[in-house]
């Protein structure tokens, strides 16, 4: 162990399975220099804790920092294969766009339309678990902002959003952690969070020389700190807690962010649709996604060792548990995995397609359908929108070619942003730029109630680029990206549309919910996707956009597979029938033939033995 | 398997068969007066001269009837399938060294049932007179201390070409059938697996034997068309 490096209390476990009680002193966050200060529930005021005063007390919080959840800021961590983005959707600016402080390509970085560290977590920051740029906030480069920080404190990593296993955890509720982020209130977020918290009010309208640990009272009565109250009852011997702090967080965690939900006839009804087959079949989540103290997650993509340091990602992928063939010793069966038998698909097919393709998400249709995740659509926040259509408008399943060169089941975005183009770069525009434009050019009668795309036509957009133009520097051209086009203005003031890479759509692989076997793509025959109507290689993925009628395009297009070869190749299959017949004919025929001679070969041997033969 | 096994396997195959072709065909000392005439200086066609003679030796006799016309086709046919099957078979995987995919594999499964198809007919109306009768071994009959029926003497390479004939014959079995039998959902990834190495390496059996087959047709047909 290098030297300086402190191994803390919890961060080597004894190896014991049981559940370790976690009863322990709050501590508040400290002072610069100083140590901690325990909480006291009759103390005035009632501080929030701090998890990094009080988990870090045990375990190793920087080394937990540097974790998967929380080091998307590191610019020395690779980004991995492409993951669902942050999106930033705003339908008074006709804006979907991508955004990740990863390098993953077509992602904008924050900062590029113009979010601060603030603005970010404003946006996003309700289903974030807090570190990374939630501790970022005094280091914007907005001075205002980094003034503010002292009032709204940090958005420390929130071990609770994982590891709480009480029923009263309080992540989505309407004084819960993510009402808090949303508001500010970073320091205090954590403790909304907690079964045996309650927080109220926020930091609004507090002065920023507001200090949290010195009691306050304000001119204006409706200025008013937030309060921290402590279950009664929550604090025992020398006021410890207990935290119900479960090593391998409960699946309910989990899906806190990382919900999915298909929007069928407008409707987003969660018990229409099964759950992960692994998950029913008593499986959770960290069975799979494991990590050690440091918190380097399994993401489970079958290259994944690669980009982690996660000695476990090789035997944690699909064909690690079902397959076991990433190992250097027997792995299959992990978790009781059956082993695939795969009888009659040509070996090629694991050549060319993941898993995922044939096992994940819902069974192919003629059109995509649209889906809502947590991350892009607040999901289990007090007062989301929960209208089928609202913005970001995803689109899945798309089957299409990825990052490992196999065709695997992809969530898609088509980005819709203003930006300006020079020498062929696309540079988006901050979105206080863009709305000064669109809020004078998008009449409120565009709009729609369920948080859609506004009523755009071209000439609006138009009206719009003329708008932009005004506000950027000469030379610099404004684009509208939507749909999968580039709408720019001609020499004549004429909006013309044109392809552009920037304006393809952003894709990330997914991998749940994974269906039963009896549900996989070709269980029933060939014809489930080499058919030339078949949605796996022709089904319409529909251009999404404020203008209408924009074309789509067929998955065949996503694939890296020429269309005409393609449908040939579908079309064959109507003959595959002749094909097996014939040969089977054939080779009863010369089967035949062969027996015929040989028994008459039989015969002349038999009458040289007894020397009959002549 | 090692892919690169049977890539090796293959090329080395072909390679040695070419060889023991062309070494046969000098160390035979074809004549070739029908082709270019006595005592004629060579010409700057001649090679393609040579290749059409070639593929005219590979058309059988005709005879004036429903059955010897059928036969002369379905060899032609036969012949025509084993190239397009070897070419896009082959190719693919020995020389880019890649899975037979895309239109290679559309030309190979339209071209293999057809091929199989010739292959069955020329059986039946083949598999008679391509009979290792006793003519066939002056060297089991004397060991058995026998006289054989007809005093005719075979063709000279008519005994290799007549197992070359069986062992064509019988290799097409294995390959059609593991062609066919990964079609149907009996075998897993492995079996799968184990029906793709069938069919590769009976496949060079298979196509080894026919190239030799086809030269040895070539070559009888030659010195017996020399001889008359």
């Amino acid at each position: 162990m290098a030297a300086g490096v402190e191994i803390k209390l919890g961060d080597t476990p004894d190896g014991s399975r049981s559940n370790f009680v976690h009863l322990i002193s709050l501590l508040s966050e400290p002072l610069p220099g100083k140590e901690p200060d325990q909480i006291h529930p009759d103390a005035d005021p009632v501080l929030p804790f701090s998890t990094k005063a009080t988990c870090g007390a045990c375990h190793s919080y920087d080394k937990i920092s540097a974790g998967w959840h929380f080091n998307a800021i590191d610019p020395n961590v690779k980004p991995g294969r492409k993951g669902q983005p942050w999106i930033f959707a705003d339908p008074t600016s006709a804006t979907q766009i991508p955004l990740s402080y990863r390098q993953w390509p077509g992602t904008f970085r924050p900062e590029q339309i113009g979010l601060t560290p603030m603005a970010f977590l404003e946006s996003f920051g309700r289903q974030m678990p807090g570190g990374g740029i939630g501790e970022m906030v005094d280091k914007s480069d907005n001075p205002e902002e980094t003034l503010r920080s002292d009032v709204t404190g940090k958005l420390e990593i929130n071990c609770l959003a994982c590891h709480d296993g009480s029923a009263g955890m309080d992540m989505g509720g309407a004084s819960g952690y993510s009402i808090l982020v949303i508001r500010g209130n970073y320091r205090w977020a954590a403790t909304a969070s907690c079964e045996f918290a309650y927080v109220t009010r926020s930091i609004g309208k507090l002065p920023n020389e507001y200090d949290f640990r010195a009691p306050y009272v304000s001119a204006d009565s409706k200025v008013k700190p937030p309060v921290v109250e402590y279950r009664k009852g929550a604090f025992g011997h020398n006021d410890g807690v207990n935290f119900d702090i479960r090593r391998e967080g409960p699946k309910q965690r989990c899906y806190f962010c990382h919900s999915n939900v298909d929007v069928r006839d407008g409707k987003t009804e969660k018990w229409f649709a099964d759950e992960d087959v692994h998950l029913a079949a008593g499986l959770t989540c960290v069975d799979c996604h494991r990590n050690g103290l440091e918190h380097d997650i399994i993401r489970g993509y079958a290259v994944e060792s690669r980009d982690s340091n996660n000695p476990l990602t090789t035997i944690s992928s699909c064909e690690g548990c079902h397959l076991g063939k990433n190992g250097d010793k027997p792995v299959a069966g992990r978790f009781a995995a059956p082993t695939p038998k795969h009888a009659g698909v040509p070996p090629t097919h694991f050549e060319k397609l993941s898993c995922t393709a044939c096992h994940s998400g819902p069974w192919p249709a003629n059109e995509t359908i649209n889906t809502k995740t947590a991350r892009a659509h607040a999901l289990g926040i007090a007062g989301a929108n929960k209208s089928g259509e609202v913005l970001p408008h995803l689109l899945y399943p798309v089957f299409a070619k990825g990052q490992d060169g196999k065709i695997g089941v992809f969530k898609l975005l088509w980005p819709a942003y203003w930006a300006t183009m020079a020498d062929g770069n696309i540079m988006p525009l901050a979105m206080e730029t863009v709305k000064s434009a669109t809020s004078r050019a998008i009449t409120k009668t565009a709009f729609s109630k369920t948080g859609s795309w506004p009523d755009l036509k071209e000439e609006d957009i138009a009206r719009i680029l003329t708008l932009l133009g005004e506000k950027v520097d000469a030379g610099a051209k404004v684009v509208y990206v939507t749909g999968g086009k580039l709408y720019s203005l001609d020499e004549g003031g004429k909006l013309v549309s044109a392809d552009n890479k920037m304006a393809e759509p952003y894709m990330w692989p997914i991998a749940h919910d994974i269906r039963p076997a009896a549900q996989s793509l070709g269980v029933r025959n060939c014809q489930d996707c080499h058919t030339t109507n078949s949605p796996f290689l022709f089904g319409s993925v529909s251009a999404d956009s404020p203008l209408k009628n924009l074309a789509g395009r067929e998955m065949v297009a996503f694939q890296d597979l020429p269309r005409f070869y393609t449908k040939a190749f579908a079309f064959s299959f109507v003959f595959r029938p002749w094909l097996k017949v014939v040969a089977i004919l054939s080779s009863l025929v010369i089967l035949g033939v062969l027996v015929l001679y040989a028994l008459k070969a039989l015969g002349f041997a038999a009458k040289v033995v007894v020397g009959d033969e002549q | 398997m090692d892919v690169s096994m049977f890539r090796t396997a293959a090329v080395a195959g072909f390679a040695a068969a070419v060889a023991a072709i062309l070494l046969h065909f000098v160390v035979s000392k074809p004549k070739f007066d029908d082709v270019f005439g006595k005592d004629r200086p060579l010409r700057i066609l001649d090679p393609l001269r040579l290749v059409i003679f070639f593929i005219t030796l590979l058309f059988v006799e005709q005879k004036w009837s429903l059955i010897g016309a059928l036969r002369k086709l379905v060899f032609l046919l036969a012949i025509l399938c084993f190239l397009i099957l070897v070419v896009t078979g082959f190719v693919p995987r020995v020389v880019f060294g890649t899975v037979i995919s895309s239109w290679w594999l559309m030309i190979h499964a339209t071209a293999a049932p057809v091929f199989a198809g010739c292959v069955a007919v020329l059986a039946v109306l083949w598999a008679d007179r391509n009979r290792l009768d006793k003519n066939y071994w002056p060297l089991l009959n004397r060991m058995l201390k026998r006289q054989p029926q007809s005093t005719a003497a075979p063709e000279k390479h008519e005994l290799k070409l007549r197992i070359c004939f069986w062992v064509v014959l019988t290799m097409s079995l294995p390959v059609i059938l593991s062609a066919v039998v990964s079609m149907f959902p009996l075998f897993g990834t492995h079996g799968q697996d184990v029906l793709l190495q069938i069919h590769r390496y009976c496949t060079l059996l298979l196509s080894l034997f026919a190239i030799i087959y086809l030269y040895l047709a070539a070559l009888i047909e030659m010195n017996r068309t020399a001889a008359k």
